[in-house]
């Protein structure tokens, strides 16, 4: 099938051996490719009970059929696994190259089963492939990774086409927050995938290729393509301009850029560390990943700032908003530190500066004692989030306790509602206690706190219906649905949502136009729709047969019942009850979360 | 006549113009490996060089060039096909690879996917143009010279 290169590397960690397999191209079609299709074999293939990070759960990188292709944004890889924070299944993608990489060597994607007995990356150059040694790279951080593999290949022309994705000290130590990182800064980031990747004894994996991807109809893939960035913003917009920072001042314009630990809606300090003056300060150019022409990716350097130096790719807006204005912290050089330290370690920024908000809140409250931490730990302490960012990445003193997530902190601590946090994943920083359709995403996103499987927030905001609308539960069940089937769709085709999101081109109707011209497997709007349906069942039933239910698609206390917000939104709560027994109704769902049988049946899941 | 203008500043090293050019020249097919144009990313610095005529001859001289402080190994920079550099061949065979402008008159299709500007078309004066020529054919016959 076009858009496809049709095979799957099967890699036996505990033996050392793999296979390859012909990719299911029935399989592929229901599920659309990436996330959906790693799901089902996931689910398919583990017991969703078994530990997270035992030789028994697996980690598959999958590539949608649009990754590799010059769809505007069509670079995604998606890593599917269960995950160490939440339990659920989880499925962090990441753009830069390395996915597309994989498809020009060969292959769809590749399922890690076992765990090796020592340290080992995979090497894939196209039809060669073989599982080396990695002791002399275990230890090292990923941008020393990347360079000593770099080193080693010797020859600089495929050095320069070759695409890395490994983990850093974080993952290695099974730090629940860890990640995976791809070409140095990007990020497979949310839900631990770095840390399953550690529990397999697997640094690295290498990948040059120099094969193609074929689409079905290429006239008809490039008038569409055409089309799309006929819609992009002349040069990009203000995200090709200020990065994804440039969202945060629409968060600050409307009062919910959740500060200190969600405790407020207004970072006063939010103009230190926000697009302007990483502009002015710090940027060294602008970055776009494979085939996206908004290049929202920024290249910074600190040279020795208020003792602060660091290089890199990054600044993105939620690391900004949860290392920055949720520890508010306004040191704009700490907080790149601190982003970049991530990086190097191997972490996901948005749980590592949910962790550390929540460390600051139970601090302040007397809950974590002083000696605990080694020093004071309140809201804005720069150099503490510094040091606790590469603390937790070690695992070292209080670093220990802050790598298990906030959930498990605050539990340790006596105070698990001061964890802002669904099940137990970090929220991100778009406060949900005014704008009720986000929360009623939060709380019922199959991978925990997360902004990107629905992002209703765009619409709730700035719907004709004008701000008010994000204050009535009323129609939030049915925007958010929808949303959450069109964004499984995007990660399953390996798109990025964002620049989609950008091009205006995120509906049912272009995306089954390019999924048709790809593969030419005869999608039809109704057909990718009940795809983005089928994806998010099968995802919940992973979840409820590893015993994650309908009470855990609730929000932080906080959020529920003690008002936080001032300005236009002083006062309200979120109403989550009011919208999710509606949520269950439209989906098909019984009174307690579960999918009915005829609701299987229509999914073809029965 | 018309030429491609390359801002490197512009750049942001997405490679959408690899994959239109492969597109455009092969059936159905992205690859950026047969593309006639490559984007070298080189840690802060991003630069596409189009693909030229294929020489049959090793430099003599290896060179490394220095831009706005940055140091460039010339051979990236360079647009020839030649036998010692991996680039703008069909991958697997040693069969070159060049631009042509996609077509007469030139329609070249990187510049259509380059949003931010970094490839542009620019007319060309008349009088550069004959200059250009001239300079090309002189080029031509005294490499020819030395070669032969």
């Amino acid at each position: 099938m076009d858009g496809w290169v049709g095979r799957i590397i099967r890699v036996d960690l505990s033996r050392g051996d793999f296979a390859i397999e012909d990719l299911d191209p029935y399989q592929a079609m229901d599920y659309i490719g990436a996330r959906g299709l790693g799901t089902k074999i996931l689910y398919d293939e583990i017991d969703p009970k078994v530990d997270p990070l035992s030789p028994e759960n697996k980690l598959i990188f999958m590539n949608g059929p649009l990754t590799g292709t010059g769809a505007l944004g069509g670079n995604r890889l998606v890593a599917v696994t269960k995950s160490p924070l939440t339990g659920t299944v989880t499925c962090p993608n990441s753009g830069g190259h390395l996915g597309p990489e994989l498809k020009f060597a060969g292959y769809d994607g590749i399922i890690f089963e076992g765990k090796a007995p020592n340290p080992v990356y995979l090497w894939i150059n196209n039809d060669e492939i073989e599982i080396r040694p990695a002791e002399h790279l275990w230890g090292k951080t990923t941008n020393e990774t990347e360079d000593i593999i770099r080193a080693e290949i010797g020859d600089k022309w495929q050095a320069m086409d070759t695409h890395i994705a490994c983990i850093g000290p974080a993952g290695e130590r099974l730090v629940r927050i860890g990640a995976i990182m791809t070409d140095r800064n990007r990020a497979l980031g949310r839900g631990g995938a770095g840390a399953v990747m550690g529990s397999k004894n697997l640094k690295a994996v290498v990948v040059r290729g120099t094969g193609a991807v074929t689409v079905y109809d290429g006239q008809a893939f490039k008038e569409t393509t055409l089309a799309v960035l006929e819609k992009v913003p002349p040069g990009g917009g203000p995200v090709a301009e200020f990065g994804l920072l440039a969202v945060g001042e629409v968060g600050a314009m409307f009062g919910i850029l959740s500060t200190r630990n969600f405790q407020s809606n207004v970072f006063e300090g939010w103009g230190n560390i926000n697009m302007t003056a990483l502009k002015s300060q710090f940027l060294v150019r602008n970055r776009g990943c494979f085939a996206c022409c908004v290049p929202c990716a920024r290249v910074y350097r600190v040279d020795n700032v208020e003792g602060f130096e660091c290089a890199g790719e990054g600044a993105e807006f939620e690391t900004h908003a949860l290392l920055g204005a949720a520890c508010g912290v306004d040191n704009l050089p700490a907080v790149l530190k601190a982003g970049y330290l991530c990086n190097n370690l191997g972490m996901d920024s948005i749980s590592m500066g949910g962790t550390l908000a929540c460390a600051m809140e139970l601090y302040e409250r007397g809950y974590l004692p002083e000696k605990d931490v080694g020093y004071k730990l309140n809201f804005g302490n720069a150099q503490a989030l510094v040091e606790l960012v590469e603390k937790t990445g070690l695992r070292q003193d209080f670093g220990d306790v802050l790598a298990e997530g906030s959930y498990r902190m605050a539990e340790k601590y006596g105070h698990p509602e001061i964890s802002m946090s669904v099940k137990k994943q970090e929220l991100p920083t778009w406060h949900p206690q005014a704008v009720q359709g986000t929360g009623l995403e939060y709380a019922t996103s199959n991978r925990g706190g997360d902004h990107m499987k629905a992002f209703v927030l765009g619409e709730e905001l700035l719907s004709s219906g004008g701000p008010e609308i994000a204050l009535k539960t009323e129609g939030k069940a049915a925007m958010v649905i929808p949303a959450q089937h069109r964004n499984a769709v995007i990660d399953s085709a390996g798109l990025c949502t964002v620049v989609l999101a950008i091009a205006q081109s995120w509906d049912f109707e272009s995306l089954t136009s390019l999924l048709e011209a790809a593969t030419g497997a005869g999608y039809t709007q109704e057909s990718v729709e009940l795809a983005g349906e089928r994806i998010w069942n099968v995802e919940r039933l992973f979840n409820l047969a590893a015993g994650i239910t309908g009470k855990d698609d609730t929000l932080p206390k906080r959020i529920l019942e003690e008002p936080q917000l001032s300005g236009a939104w002083e006062g309200h709560v979120n109403r989550l009850g009011e919208m999710l027994p509606e949520f269950y109704r439209l989906r098909g769902w019984d009174e307690e979360g579960v999918p009915t049988q005829e609701k299987l049946q229509e999914l073809g899941l029965a | 006549m018309a030429k491609i203008k390359v801002d490197h500043t512009k750049c942001t090293g997405c490679r959408s113009c690899e994959l239109i050019c492969s597109l455009h020249h092969i059936e159905n097919t992205f690859n950026p490996k047969r593309a006639r144009i490559k984007v070298f990313i080189d840690g802060e610095h991003h630069y596409p060089v189009i693909a030229g005529p294929y020489t049959d001859a090793e430099c003599t001289a290896k060179n490394t060039v220095v831009i706005a402080g940055h140091e460039y190994d010339e051979c990236e920079l360079c647009r020839a096909s030649c036998p010692v550099k991996p680039v703008f061949k069909e991958p697997g065979e040693d069969i070159p690879l060049k631009c042509d402008f996609c077509g007469d008159p030139p329609d070249p299709q990187c510049i259509k996917v380059c949003v931010t500007e970094a490839l542009t078309l620019i007319e060309d004066t008349e009088d550069t143009e004959d200059k250009e020529d001239k300079e090309d054919k002189e080029d031509k016959e005294d490499k020819e010279d030395t070669e032969g």
